[in-house]
């Protein structure tokens, strides 16, 4: 019965996938509007400089050039700056100067896409270049460059200062420790480079005063409040929000990327508003990886501090932000530093302080919570690195001293030193079941055997807790609005239902998982339910799907809404089955009068009783919407081992075999949090070991193709090993987790872990990430270990 | 990127002055040259096409010479711009003659490229531009060393 319904804990094939792999998926891109013009974006080659002049008469003069719009433009409509998610500010166009390379100067809107690219070419710009700052710590100091002179109350590139914990007991308990250690940890700039890049079809009906934006969005709903105020403050006058329409169609692939407002989306509303035409708008590959926000740029100074015997007392962690020339970072706008001071991790300590200071600097804006929940990847990147520096220096095996430092299973809920309450957890089970499946033991041997070889290997361990859901809207809200989601189910008289909900998919299958929530609570067959997202003229309001919310929120507000239609359905079971409500239960996916299966009515008979039957006095229909507003955000778990060999030739890194065990609470659907487990760890492993964005003294992006930025393909990509331990989330309806992101977050430490570990007999006790054979050949050749 | 070098040329050292003093003769060594406004003797406009790996920009040059001590030093400044880059080189020229028919030349040009150019062909840069040095100092010497 359960597998015909395809409910939860079912591998449900992705109802999504057969479009995608016919090529019949929906994007952006594939929208051709009558009349539609295109646009293409003028973009600055200095990082820092006037712009003295802008001559458009020979873009002009192209035929099918329809207008250049420029910063001076839109100021006139008050249109050249625009809000950032964090209350900062950013140019939608520069009126006078632009601070950084790649930056929007001008947008070109023409009849076809090629000549948008050869009025964009002819655009002439006068610039007088000005020195940039590139280097955060360079852009503190005296006399340096000022990245945001606008900001005239503050003529400093120091955005805030932020910090969480106990700072006096902390410093004490240091003072008071056996044993400290500290290292210096980079994470360097990365970008998300999804499949698809950003882009936008904007639409304004002159008539109607209708705005609809096809956009590459992960947030639809918040979008259109943020349009709707940003035209209240402008000279264009509001558009209301009744009369904005954000459709998110499919989506190439998201990972926290399309969360943003990019000046493009705004330039492509404007020119339609100001047209009356549709105008499309699709970043090309290299604009996508040179503009688009950035993610991590994290300097910290990790300490832990322990007692003789190993236990943890204290953490404390300095950390410098590099947020480029905007803190435009997607976090919750109570959290500077997004939910960085999470990490304490996995342990049980007695206090902790972190203390986070945001820079600016002559670069695109930084922020991005790429696959992760608000700088949680550079929190697990923290503790899990400065635990292995701890068992290098107390020469014991890191995995003991993890498990003898673990949050003990019997401690939940858990309240970390800076305040989190950690719902649920199992650690050493986690540990425990990947130790057995990599066999820790025998590796350890093998290990020592080769060392005395001179041959380099190393075992790398990260028991990484994630943060996710955000979240209980008393702490969380982006720009006033409250983090909560929705659903909305509405069950048809045959038997078939539709399902809305307020968050939406770039790619992780909710049109399948989400019918599996109302399957298993209503009974009715996943097949025979459409779910429908990304529209805000038809879903209900959600804040969409970054931070992995939308299993935690949206799944929960499913299942609540759902059980409210079971709830009404059990009303017309009693009087279809002229029993009293008291005396029915759900079994199997049926109503039955109690200890009498033959007496039973299913949901497809009591969804047709709604509204052709339904008793006087009840309402006909059958449909329900919740807003969930969960109690706590869910602390997904893992433990993964990571085994690599080294090359002493090349310096390569390769993983020769890496275990996860991931703990996501109850699962919806095993194959797709399969799935998730295995991208997540394949872009965990990217900036691991390739991948890293840097500039050059003068602002220049080092990394502006894939030539030389490097993502891995199948090729770098090692046979992952999965396993799970399931430990349900206490207070989720479903008792599930997200899992989008755990690996993407646990994986990094993990290898960095192996490759310090194959080297900590030479006394490297850290290395930056990404592990390049270059820094590994450097290491290997400072001790003659080089061989031809 | 800094760069230097020394040229010998199999010509009178006002044979050499004379050549790089008309924006023209030069030109016609310069890789990719296109087009030129002269707009004083010291100061010209010339338009030149650039290609780095896949990436090929036309850069429209603002070139000034300077500290001109004739026959034998000469600083250039330019500046140009191109779309999505742009580029800033200072150089200098010291002339000596080292026979009558023979000059020698040490030269030196800082150049800094920024925008597209400089981020997506920063891997070909430095041998790129030493290809075209190569290819413009040849170019000279034919011209130079073969009297019109």
């Amino acid at each position: 019965m359960a597998v015909e319904i395809g409910g939860m804990g079912h591998s449900v094939k992705r109802k999504e996938d057969p479009r995608f792999i016919r090529g019949k998926g929906n994007y952006v891109d594939d929208l051709k509007l009558p009349g539609m013009l295109y646009m293409d974006i003028v973009r600055s080659p200095y990082a820092h400089a006037k712009i003295l002049n802008i001559d458009a008469s020979k873009a002009l003069a192209i035929p099918g050039v329809a207008a250049v719009i420029t910063g001076k433009d839109l100021d006139a409509y008050k249109l050249a700056w625009m809000p950032t998610l964090m209350s900062d500010t950013q140019m939608v166009l520069p009126i006078d100067r632009v601070v950084y390379q790649a930056q929007e100067v001008a947008v070109v809107i023409a009849t076809e896409r090629y000549i948008a690219a050869d009025g964009v070419a002819a655009v002439e710009v006068e610039y007088e270049p000005l020195p940039p700052v590139v280097d955060p710590f360079k852009a503190l100091e005296p006399g340096s460059p000022l990245v945001r002179p606008d900001h005239a109350d503050r003529p400093t590139n120091h955005i805030w200062h932020w910090e969480s914990g106990d700072k006096a007991r902390t410093d004490q308990l240091f003072a008071e420790a056996d044993v400290v250690v500290k290292e210096h940890i980079y994470l360097p700039r990365i970008h998300v480079s999804s499949i698809e890049t950003c882009g936008c079809v904007a639409s304004f009906d002159k008539v109607s005063g209708k705005l609809t934006v096809w956009m590459t969005t992960q947030a639809p709903h918040a979008i259109r409040t943020v349009f709707s105020l940003v035209t209240a403050a402008s000279a264009v006058g509001q558009i209301p929000e009744h009369k904005i329409r954000i459709i998110s169609p499919d989506i190439g692939g998201g990972f926290g990327g399309k969360v943003p407002v990019y000046p493009g989306y705004v330039c492509a509303t404007a020119a339609s508003v100001l047209t009356g035409l549709p105008v499309k708008w699709i970043e090309d590959r290299s604009e996508n990886l040179q503009a688009d926000s950035f993610a991590r740029d994290y300097h910290m100074d990790v300490e832990l501090a322990a007692k003789k015997d190993g236990r943890f007392t204290a953490m404390r962690v300095k950390t410098l932000a590099d947020h480029g020339c905007a803190d435009a970072a997607a976090n919750p706008s109570k959290f500077p530093a997004g939910l960085f001071n999470v990490c304490t991790g996995s342990y049980v300590m007695e206090a902790a302080h972190v203390e986070v200071d945001g820079v600016y600097t002559n670069k695109p804006p930084g922020g991005v919570a790429y696959r992760c929940s608000f700088r949680v990847t550079e929190a697990v990147h923290a503790i899990e690195r400065i635990v292995d520096s701890m068992a290098q220096k107390l020469q014991v095996d890191p995995a003991d001293l993890r498990m003898k430092n673990f949050i003990p299973p019997d401690k939940f809920p858990y309240k970390s030193p800076t305040g989190w309450e950690y719902d649920s957890g199992n650690y050493p089970a986690a540990l425990k079941k990947a130790m057995d499946k990599v066999g820790y033991a025998q590796l350890r041997r093998e290990q020592a055997r080769k060392r005395a070889k001179g041959e380099l290997m190393g075992i790398g361990i990260s028991t990484f807790t994630e943060i996710v859901g955000a979240g209980p809207s008393h702490t969380f809200d982006i720009l006033g609005i409250k983090m909560f989601d929705s659903a909305e189910i509405r069950v048809h008289p045959t038997g078939s239902a539709i399902v809305r909900i307020g968050v939406q998919s770039q790619g992780q299958g909710h049109e399948t998982t989400f019918g599996q929530i109302v399957a298993e609570e209503l009974g009715l067959p996943v097949e025979n339910i459409t779910v429908e997202h990304g529209d805000t003229d038809t879903a209900p309001y959600g804040l969409g799907t970054y931070a992995s919310r939308s299993t935690p929120t949206a799944g929960a507000a499913t299942a609540m809404a759902a059980r409210k239609i079971r709830d009404k359905a059990k009303l017309l079971a009693a009087h279809l089955l002229e029993a009293s409500p008291d005396d029915l239960e759900w079994v199997d996916y049926k109503f039955q009068v109690k200890g009498t299966p033959s007496k039973s009515k299913t949901m497809a008979e009591l969804a047709f009783a709604a509204y052709t039957n339904h008793p006087q006095g009840m309402e006909a229909g059958l449909e329900a919407v919740s807003y969930y507003d969960p109690p706590n955000l869910t602390f997904p778990f893992g433990a993964y081992i990571c085994v690599v060999d080294i090359d002493r030739g090349t310096g390569e890194v390769k993983i020769r075999r890496f275990v996860a065990v991931d703990d996501c609470g109850n699962i919806i659907n095993p194959m797709i949090v399969e799935g998730q487990i295995h991208g997540g760890l394949t872009m965990g492993m990217a900036p691991a070991l390739l991948e890293a964005i840097t500039y050059d003294e003068n602002g220049n992006i080092q990394q502006g193709t894939m030539m030389d930025y490097l993502l891995p393909t199948s090729m770098e990509t090692p046979a992952w090993e999965t396993d799970k331990t399931t430990t349900p989330s206490p207070h989720h309806p479903l008792g599930a987790k997200g899992v989008g992101e755990s690996a993407t977050v646990g994986a990094p430490p993990a290898i960095a872990n192996a490759v310090v570990d194959a080297l900590s007999h030479l006394g490297v006790t850290h290395i930056d990430i990404p592990v390049t054979p270059w820094k590994v050949y450097e290491i290997l050749k400072a001790h003659g270990l080089t061989e031809e | 990127m800094r760069f230097e070098g020394h040229e010998t040329i199999n010509a009178p050292i006002e044979a050499v002055w004379a050549f790089f003093m008309d924006p023209h003769r030069v030109a016609e060594c310069a890789p990719g040259y296109q087009s030129m406004e002269v707009l004083s003797p010291t100061r010209f406009k010339p338009k030149v096409g650039v290609g780095i790996g896949v990436v090929k920009a036309t850069f429209t040059l603002d070139v000034e010479l300077d500290e001109l001590r004739e026959p034998e030093h000469v600083l250039v400044k330019a500046h140009g711009v191109a779309a999505g880059s742009a580029v800033d080189i200072h150089g200098g020229a010291d002339m000596k003659p080292s026979s009558p028919t023979i000059t020698e030349m040490d030269w030196t040009a800082t150049v800094n490229v920024s925008g597209t150019l400089a981020s997506v062909g920063a891997r070909l840069m430095e041998s790129t531009a030493r290809k075209l040095t190569a290819r413009f100092f040849e170019c000279v010497r034919e011209k130079v060393e073969t009297p019109k």
